[in-house]
């Protein structure tokens, strides 16, 4: 996720998820932009294909020990 | 006005004993009510009615045939995100406010099965998230300890009226910290329970993979008390775990000598610096556990910011699915809070959440392995002492990495307990990690650094004032 934001990108991404907001909640949303885009970037790790995501829980063994 | 407000334990053994009326004891809770929720802005229905029929029904059976457990005749409140069969169930928000649910949710069958007397419907964030609103159709918790502050939340109702004595112990739940923050600003205990222990059949959702639904209660041993009656396995809860029960009170009074606690001092030192008052309680928990035997180790994990991070993407994400189809519709309805929120699901794409959740992978099994050779781990629960109500920032999900996430992140149970009072005279929390379904070792410890200081002997000014008048 990039960290600015235009106003083409920031309509379109709206458009996609459905909503229609007034000029001022777009400019709050362009606020907290970046703030987000650091959040994308802090759960990228170099982790390679095979690294799975969390399914759900069955507690291991190794959790209860 | 009764100046004394007893714990559910208390209540329980002189219930048990028939050494206190039920319905007496529903009726100082109601007295209460009308003296302070004025000003406390905890309940948003009162069901008085209902609370005294239940009261003078648990007296009759108690009278006939003894107690059937601890929590018969209690007087309690579930945060109003539960559904209650004939009961309005508004989730804080003008979507439903004619809400009246056909169905009770799992948490409140098994209360009322467990004979309680519910007293009313609590105060919550809209759908627990955001907040504190101006622009609901019911007002803010405020905070018991001086009412021009923040309760925290979403559980607001609960730990207010907790503190208050309006009840004695109540329903919260808790998708980033929203038992263990009200439960630390409101100077209680509150026990996010391990993911799966308790059903949420019937509650509304907030963020699927990380919602918890738990007790709060004035002590750790009243929530011990409250789990036992909760927990157990749901099939209308697809999470909802499969496995024996044990004995929550079972460890309490056995001391911690021995007990390996782990600290993680950089949470609350270096990510995200507490205030001097946070800080203080904690060091003096420390010395406290450290005085009862307790050996004391250092625990490092990933900077607090990933855990959040983490917490945020999914819970941003599931939250946008959850209440997609009115975000589209009718997303003027939301309050503002909530609808900042709502609008952030626009922002985070699918392979962002995917990453979140591969992360949260990693970070559980990074806390596994902390784990090891430990008991419990310890934090902070707040970063401070309650702020003014009308000063809480509205982005603080960016501005300030919480401390409870990370256990909502891993599933593992977290337990906020009172550790003092900082500015203002406003409370300090410490928060205790566990393991999965190692609940009774949560409370083991909880109990006895309750037992070790002074805090439970000391309610708000606000209630000892009125209880004088």
């Amino acid at each position: 996720m990039p960290s600015d934001i235009n106003d083409a990108a920031l309509d379109y991404l709206l458009a996609r998820a459905g909503l229609d907001l007034t000029n001022e909640q777009k400019a709050e949303l362009k606020t907290v932009h970046a703030a987000l885009a650091e959040m994308a970037e802090r759960v990228r790790k170099p982790r390679g294909r095979m690294a799975e995501p969390a399914h759900g829980y069955g507690f291991a063994e190794e959790d209860l020990a | 006005m009764s100046d004394t407000i007893p714990t559910i334990a208390e209540a329980a053994r002189q219930i048990a004993a028939k050494e206190l009326s039920p319905v007496e004891l529903t009726r100082a809770c109601l007295t209460r009510v009308h003296a302070l929720d004025g000003e406390l802005h905890a309940f948003v229905h009162v069901t008085e009615e209902r609370a005294l029929a239940e009261a003078r029904g648990a007296e009759r059976a108690i009278m006939a045939g003894g107690s059937s457990g601890p929590l018969h005749g209690i007087p309690i409140g579930l945060k109003d995100i539960v559904d209650t069969k004939g009961i309005p169930t508004t989730c804080g928000s003008k979507f439903l406010q004619d809400n009246i649910p056909d169905t009770d949710a799992a948490c409140a069958e098994k209360l009322a099965a467990a004979g309680s007397v519910l007293i009313g419907k609590l105060t919550t964030h809209e759908f627990a998230d955001g907040g504190p609103s101006f622009d609901l159709p019911a007002p803010p918790a405020r905070n018991p300890w001086n009412t021009a502050h923040f309760t925290a939340g979403s559980s607001s109702g609960t730990g207010a009226a907790v503190a208050a004595g309006l009840i004695l112990g109540g329903i919260g739940t808790d998708t980033g910290g929203s038992i263990r923050g009200p439960a630390a600003l409101c100077g209680i205990a509150g026990i996010k329970p391990t993911y799966g222990l308790v059903s949420r059949a019937g509650v509304a959702p907030a963020a699927y993979s990380l919602d918890h639904i738990g007790p709060m209660a004035w002590t750790s041993e009243d929530c011990a008390l409250m789990l036992q009656a909760l927990a157990g396995h749901d099939p209308r809860d697809p999470a909802s775990a499969s496995r024996p029960l044990p004995n929550y009170t079972a460890l309490l009074g056995g001391g911690i000598k021995g007990l390996k606690i782990g600290v993680i001092h950089h949470f609350h030192e270096v990510d995200h610096k507490v205030s001097e008052g946070t800080r203080r309680g904690i060091d003096a928990a420390l010395a406290t556990l450290r005085d009862l035997g307790a050996e004391l180790r250092e625990v490092q994990l990933s900077p607090l910011q990933d855990w959040a991070a983490c917490g945020s993407l999914i819970s941003i994400t599931e939250r946008a699915a959850a209440y997609e189809e009115w975000t589209r519709t009718r997303l003027g309805d939301f309050s503002e809070r909530m609808r900042s929120r709502l609008m952030l699901g626009a922002l985070v794409s699918g392979v962002d959440y995917v990453q979140a959740v591969r992360r949260r992978r990693e970070l559980r099994a990074e806390l596994q392995q902390a784990m090891k050779g430990l008991d419990v781990v310890l934090t902070a629960t707040q970063p401070a002492e309650a702020a003014k109500i009308d000063e809480v920032p509205k982005w603080d999900l960016f501005d300030r990495p919480n401390f409870t996430m990370p256990f909502n992140v891993a599933g593992y149970p977290a337990i906020s307990v009172c550790a003092g009072f900082g500015a203002g005279g406003l409370p300090v929390a410490i928060q205790l990690v566990g393991k999965p379904f190692q609940e009774p070792t949560l409370f083991r410890v909880a109990d006895a650094f309750e037992r070790a200081t002074p805090f439970r002997g000391e309610r708000p000014a606000l209630v000892t004032a009125r209880a004088a008048a």
